[in-house]
């Protein structure tokens, strides 16, 4: 009954004139800046923060999330058309999105992202509601071990993300974990291969490296090969899935949804994994993988959701424990500091309208974003239309902006150029980025929950093994290696056989 | 001829109220560099004094931030801006005081490169632990620890933060040891240490307080020279029997150096007045900073003894953290 008085509250408070306002400002902007490559919610929100000074602490928050599950939604739709995913979470959705764009289905995968997301924020919204205090404690039960066996889940789990060569995704998940080496070691606090560079002394950024990997990369490739544009210009069919669509990803949409909200509610980089964990998935129980890769619907809607899952649930350590999940929650912390709440275990108590206000609010931010990008789509799918001339030159600015206003650094942009080059490299030796980008994220995580859950075991590596969370998640690694492994080997025997036979 | 005759005096009239406008700091928006992350501590301090500043001074201060390797790479662009008042600082602790001591190549000297303004906040640091922890006060902590050397973990935001060397002053002061657990940042380490899996840390005030209040830290010591009104139960470490530990994590303003003395004295002004003001100083209280406003003399002769002390806690702990 309590939870029904305080949806009322916050139905109160959400729909109030202004709030909606602020509300929409945020997702508005948000969709925007996810869109345009490269600008992110992180440098959005802290050029915004001042303003927000000005407002009540509701509608600040508000307008706040709305712009940061703006652009997790944003930036799908650039990772379909252009393949450029700005975000980590939409690095998987750019693999089946964009091949769904080249062959004319771009309308189709940019609904389907849209109402899986719509479907998964509604859900973890929910989800937040009743069970936020909970599944907080939840998450304090991760500790580095547990942090560490997950990482390796999510490693061994990316190599099912390849679709050529086992080979060449193993090598790019190596290069991947190398070039997270670069940086500050957390442990001794030396630098490491950073040419004496104090701009590299924090490593390379993801958007850096996502950026010239994916999008320079692929501009480089089709400027070459300019016969590929034009397949995508000859059919757009079928703006809107059909009915037989809606069927074929209603259940990848369900376990996303699932997936994202479990993910999301881990503040140590959980929610990172969530798009690719759900790819993973897809794939495994799909009757169908070859078509991954390809342009599989599910593909796009397993992801889609369960990264906006994700998005929804990181709030959950934020509003409950004042734990910020990642970058974009430190900034929320920061704007509720500046507006004279300390956030913590007392917010709900004590300022329960700013809670569920934010909450309620979320999931009408959700319903704008599905109202206001359906017909949008129609719009979107003409953007490809726009002579390549004109749209490269755009898309590398924007990319340029966007890498410059990370760190306000110039050095950036260049690193960005010489990805680049790598990823058109990487195009000629049909060598796939995503998995090197998921060994990029995940390498300096796993490094730094090892060494951790180390010192704190004095040692005792036995302490991934003897702790119940970890222990399973090392045992469906291990089996999850086997499933993807056997079928290889097995292949490689009966073609053995049939060379002697 | 009547067009002229206004022409010249338009330009006469400029060229006469033109000294007047060149004295007339601030003309365009002032820069603050803020050498960390949007959010943090630095950042906080920096908006919430600049917005109060900007009545003062007529101009827009915009903070900018740019983060990189402990904050030296920001204070490094500062130190070579141009001493016009233009582009000033704010920065904490590590960058004035700690990465002197660690590293032996920074991008600037901070006792050189620097018009030092002010010191704008301190917050203590306070000595907490897991609730489930088995010590209850200073005293039992230190018993403990000398009981199990080298097993209790100490969380910290970073290998030479300000809580990572605290603690190691911590230790030299008692005759103790326990193992230094780093974090990338503070919230990672009160994550942990609520979720017990590390057992103790020295942190900001202002960053624990609300999990202090909801029980889900135990707060066994706090690092002022005076209990803190917000926790009168809790002893100052000395009052706990352990001398010499009397840290606070501070947020320093400073521009390059070489800063004409009409536009020091302006900068001076404005900052004093708008760290003294009642409601900036109601923002900082909440959360858990105090206003020191101190002026430039003081905060340079601050500044030494700030940053021997921490050499000295480098050397004798042997901590390392160079390129």
């Amino acid at each position: 009954m309590e939870t029904v008085a305080n949806l009322w509250l916050g139905l109160e408070t959400a729909l109030s004139f202004w709030n909606l306002a602020y509300c929409m400002i945020g997702v508005l902007l948000g969709t925007a800046i996810g869109v345009l490559p490269g600008l992110g919610p992180v440098a959005t929100i802290a050029m915004l923060l001042p303003v927000t000074f000005g407002l009540p602490p509701v509608s600040a928050l508000i307008m706040l999330a709305g712009i940061y599950y703006g652009a997790q939604y944003g930036g799908s739709t650039t990772a379909i058309l252009v393949n450029l995913p700005g975000e980590s979470s939409s690095v998987v959705t750019a693999l089946d999105g964009y091949q769904m764009a080249r062959q004319g289905k771009a309308g189709k995968a940019l609904a389907t992202a849209a109402i899986g997301s719509f479907f998964a924020g509604t859900v973890a919204t929910i989800l937040l509601a009743i069970f936020a205090p909970p599944l907080a404690d939840l998450a304090l039960k991760f500790g580095p071990a547990e942090y560490f066996s997950l990482m390796v889940l999510g490693l061994v789990a990316s190599i099912v993300l390849a679709h050529g060569s086992l080979l060449h995704a193993f090598g790019m998940i190596i290069l991947g974990l190398i070039l997270g080496l670069i940086g500050t070691d957390v442990n001794s606090g030396m630098t490491r291969f950073t040419f004496d560079l104090p701009q590299m002394a924090d490593g390379i950024g993801f958007v850096i490296v996502a950026m010239g990997v994916f999008g320079l990369g692929e501009i480089i490739g089709n400027l070459e090969n300019e016969s590929t544009r034009t397949v995508m210009l000859k059919s757009v069919t079928g703006l809107m899935p059909t009915r037989q669509d809606l069927k074929r990803i209603a259940a990848p949409v369900l376990r996303g949804t699932a997936l994202g909200s479990m993910l999301g509610i881990l503040p140590g980089g959980g929610a990172m994994l969530a798009s690719f964990a759900a790819y993973t998935l897809e794939k495994k129980v799909s009757r169908h993988p070859e078509q991954f890769g390809k342009g599989a619907i599910e593909g796009v809607a397993g992801p889609e959701s369960a990264n906006n899952a994700g998005a929804q649930t990181s709030f959950i350590p934020m509003l409950t424990l004042g734990i910020p999940s990642n970058p974009v929650m430190a900034l929320m912390i920061g704007a509720m500091i500046m507006q004279g709440i300390q956030p913590g275990p007392s917010v709900m108590t004590e300022q329960p309208v700013l809670f569920w206000g934010l909450i309620v609010s979320m999931w009408i931010g959700n319903l704008f974003l599905l109202v206001l990008n359906l017909p949008l789509i129609g719009l979107w799918v003409r953007m490809i239309s726009v002579p390549y001339h004109f749209l490269y030159p755009a898309i590398l600015v924007f990319c340029a902006i966007g890498v410059f206003s990370l760190n306000n650094a110039t050095f950036d942009v260049y690193l960005m150029a010489i990805f680049g080059f790598l990823g058109y490299v990487f195009r000629k030796l049909d060598c796939e980025p995503a998995p090197m980008l998921l060994g990029f994220i995940l390498g300096p995580m796993m490094e730094e929950h090892l060494r951790r859950a180390m010192l704190i075991s004095k040692g005792d590596a036995t302490v991934f093994l003897s702790r119940p969370i970890s222990a399973t998640m090392l045992v469906i690694a291990l089996i999850l290696l086997v499933t993807v492994l056997a079928p290889a080997v097995r292949r490689k025997r009966e073609e053995a056989f049939q060379e002697e036979g | 001829m009547k067009a002229l005759k206004l022409l010249s005096a338009v330009v006469l009239s400029a060229a006469v109220y033109a000294p007047s406008y060149a004295a007339g700091y601030p003309e365009k928006p002032v820069t603050v560099i803020v050498p960390f992350p949007a959010g943090g501590a630095s950042d906080t301090t920096a908006r919430v004094t600049t917005q109060k500043m900007q009545e003062s001074l007529g101009q827009p201060i915009v903070v900018e931030n740019k983060p990189g390797a402990n904050g030296s790479l920001g204070a490094g662009q500062v130190a070579q801006a141009k001493p016009d008042g233009y582009t000033l600082m704010v920065a904490s602790i590590g960058v004035y005081a700690i990465n002197p001591a660690l590293y032996k190549s920074l991008p600037y000297d901070p006792t050189k490169n620097f018009d030092l303004l002010t010191v704008a906040v301190r917050t203590p640091n306070v000595l907490v632990a897991n609730p489930s922890f088995p010590a209850n006060n200073v005293q039992e902590l230190v018993a403990y620890l000398k009981k199990n050397p080298e097993k209790v973990t100490f969380a910290s935001s970073g290998a030479g933060s300000s809580d990572h060397l605290t603690a190691a002053l911590f230790w030299q002061k008692t005759g103790t040891t326990g193992v230094h657990v780093p974090y990338k940042g503070g919230a990672p380490a009160i994550t942990d240490l609520i979720g017990g899996h590390a057992d103790v840390s020295f942190q900001n005030l202002g960053a624990v307080s609300n999990h202090i209040k909801a029980g889900k830290l135990k707060l066994l010591a706090i690092t002022s020279d005076k209990r803190n009104q917000s926790f009168p139960d809790a002893p100052t470490l000395k009052e706990a029997g352990v001398e010499g530990v009397e840290v606070y994590s501070w947020q320093a303003i400073a521009a390059p150096k070489g800063l004409p003395a009409d536009v020091k004295g302006k900068l001076e002004q404005s900052l004093t007045a708008a760290l003294n003001s009642p409601d900036v100083k109601t923002k900082f209280n909440d959360i858990g900073f105090e206003v020191v406003a101190n002026t430039s003399g003081q905060f340079s002769e601050f500044l030494n003894q700030e940053i021997s002390r921490w050499k000295t806690v480098v050397e004798t702990g042997k901590i390392t953290a160079d390129q």
